[in-house]
């Protein structure tokens, strides 16, 4: 049995298939293998246990008749099976989650297919509209995913403009834009980039423009998975003790280490990915936290809260 | 030989789908072949196949039967109008988008596969994978009291709440349900992930959302203007390097006045934390404009991180 679907499973998609049958006298293995995704030989399995299953006293003229001629299936005798199980809570979600988000992506049809569907799904499930799925924000530009897109399947080579959020700088780089997907609540697009000579993730609320460079560029042998943050190996670490205001930093981002202090605070290792991501973070720090290692980075910090304060015309008098 | 789990599984569900009365522990084993012969073994055998079938979604009807002069007895049933998905009507295209849209959108842990089953399944769709999505435990209960406008129960930071959801929705990587806080009578907002342990769902049609609830505003970016402080109004000027995409964030009617240097916008703060970390979040590329008083407060918060170089004395 292992590696096999167990009894639960099989009987959970049987449930499916068997009033698909009904409907359709004559399918073939093949047809229904790729249309629910289950391999053939597990369909013929299923279907030979069948013959035993129906009702008391189990007799011929109880049992569920399975024809399979020229590997085409037809089922009498299971009038009971004739309509699929409704939706668990989860199915329901899912199937009405992701019809949501595809929905809420950019340039996606409004009045196609997928609408009428999910309305009709709306008669048994309830109201749908009240499930919201955003996806990302994609910038200024409605049209970015679908420009995107079309270099990714034509790989075209572009120039973008980004932003660098860690740096906050803006540059402008050539990348072989190799996918585009949204997880974690953002856009991205998956790149080599050029300039740094490696693949990168760049977020698509971030890419300030978008321009063909004319060339075009070879299949990518492979793309690369879709993390949203990677913390490098060479990327500094820093330590700070966080009060009880500022706990939602260790849920905000990804740390390395973590404990409960006997004083209430938490002490926290974190990666820095970039200067001015890490000024942001130690500006926004309660005077109950604590940078405490290394000097570098409490050098960085003091310097940030500095900069800021001479734009509000003060300087810094120690 | 010993009959197949998956065929005295089938069986249980033809028994108690087809036959038109409820059906006791003696009548369901006796009519299923494949039960143990000790009553004990068959009750408990029987006990784990109803649990299967429950995580499957097949909906099976206890019935108490009363008996003359005895006491109760228990009858089960799978009553037909629960068990059939009633039929959707449709259209080779709908069905296909509905399977590119779960092909497109990836639900991690999600039952969409098993979804499109029960709709005739999808066929190979060629849809690139356009996104991912995660789920969390609670959120199938809290999606179930959503669409039967049903009251869930659950605790949420430390304490019992009991929500009229008006929404889920999926922003900025998180789930939430939105809607009416009975315990604290005000309008909140949850984070699925964080709700701890089980969710119960209360009876349908309990409640009706406001007609003026929007789903699609109802979480907005917007934090400072979430929160229990006297109201005021801030001008922020953003420079231009980040005003593109502020006004893309607050909409145009946030613009008080377009500069040379940037954008000033005009923000109603109730939070005031929320304000300075927003503001912060800029570095020195925003300025807080007026008034005197929050403009005096990010200084002082300012003058305090450069001091004592972002710590404590």
């Amino acid at each position: 049995m292992v590696g096999r679907p167990n009894a639960s499973e099989r009987l959970r998609r049987m449930l499916a298939v068997v009033p698909w049958i009904l409907a359709h006298p004559g399918v073939t293995i093949g047809d229904l293998a790729r249309r629910f995704g289950i391999p053939e030989r597990e369909i013929e399995r299923d279907l030979e246990i069948l013959p035993m299953c129906g009702l008391p006293p189990y007799t011929p003229d109880r049992l569920i008749e399975v024809d399979l001629v020229d590997d085409q299936v037809r089922i009498r005798m299971a009038e009971y099976l004739d309509r699929p199980l409704r939706f668990t809570a989860a199915e329901g979600f899912a199937i009405l989650a992701a019809g949501r988000a595809l929905l809420a992506v950019p340039g996606s049809d409004a009045e196609g297919p997928l609408v009428d569907a999910l309305a009709k799904l709306a008669r048994v499930l309830g109201p749908v509209d009240g499930l919201t799925v955003e996806m990302g924000a994609v910038g200024e530009s409605d049209d970015l995913i679908t420009t995107l897109q079309e270099a990714v399947a034509e790989r075209r080579a572009l120039e973008i403009g980004y932003y660098s959020f860690g740096r906050d700088v803006e540059t402008v780089r050539v990348v072989d834009p190799w996918a585009v997907h949204s997880a974690g609540g953002q856009w991205y697009l998956a790149a080599w980039c050029h300039q740094a000579g490696d693949e990168r993730l760049f977020r698509l609320d971030r890419i300030r423009s978008v321009q063909p460079t004319g060339g075009t560029f070879p299949t990518p042998s492979a793309v690369p998975a879709a993390d949203t943050f990677r913390a490098g190996p060479d990327d500094p670490r820093v330590e700070m003790f966080l009060g009880p205001d500022d706990h939602w930093v260790v849920e905000s981002y990804p740390v390395i280490e973590s404990e409960a202090r006997a004083d209430g605070r938490v002490r926290v290792v974190l990666a820095v990915s970039g200067q001015a991501w890490f000024e942001r973070l130690a500006l926004r720090l309660g005077p109950g936290s604590e940078i405490v290692a290394p000097a570098e980075m409490i050098g960085i910090a003091r310097a940030a809260a500095t900069r800021v304060l001479a734009r509000y015309g003060v300087e810094e008098t120690s | 030989m010993a009959i197949d789990r998956f065929e005295r599984l089938t069986n249980l569900v033809a028994v108690m789908l087809a036959t038109p009365r409820p059906l006791t522990l003696d009548e369901v084993t006796e009519r299923v072949p494949g039960y143990p012969e000790t009553l004990e073994s068959r009750r408990r055998q029987f006990e784990r196949d109803k649990e299967t079938l429950r995580e499957l979604g097949v909906p099976i009807t206890l019935i108490v039967t009363d008996q003359l002069g005895g006491t109760g007895d228990v009858a089960y049933r799978i009553l037909p109008g629960e068990y059939y998905l009633p039929d959707l009507a449709l259209t080779v295209d709908e069905r296909t988008a509905l399977s590119a849209a779960v092909t497109a959108v990836h639900i991690q842990e999600g039952q969409g596969r098993e979804a499109l089953w029960k709709l005739g399944g999808g066929g190979d769709t060629d849809t690139p994978r356009l996104g991912a999505l995660p789920t969390v435990e609670a959120l199938p209960r809290l999606f179930e009291a959503y669409r039967l406008r049903a009251v869930a129960s659950f605790r949420y930071r430390g304490e019992d709440r009991r929500v009229e959801p008006w929404a889920i929705v999926f922003r900025r990587g998180h789930w939430y349900a939105i809607g009416f806080d009975q315990v604290r009578g005000a309008r909140r907002s949850f984070r699925a992930d964080r709700v701890e342990g089980a969710v119960d769902v209360g009876a349908p049609g309990h409640f009706e959302r406001p007609a003026d609830f929007d789903p699609q505003t109802a979480l907005r970016d917007e934090p400072w203007s979430y929160g229990g402080d006297a109201a005021i109004e801030a001008l922020v000027l953003i420079d231009e390097t980040h005003a593109q995409s502020i006004v893309a964030q607050l909409g145009e009617e946030a613009v008080v006045e377009r500069r040379a240097d940037g954008v000033v916008v005009r923000l109603a703060v109730t939070n005031r934390d929320a304000f300075r970390s927003f503001v912060l979040g800029f570095l020195d590329r925003a300025e807080v404009l007026a008034p005197d008083e929050l403009r005096n407060d990010l200084v002082e918060w300012l003058r305090v991180r450069s001091d004592r170089a972002g710590g404590r004395a």
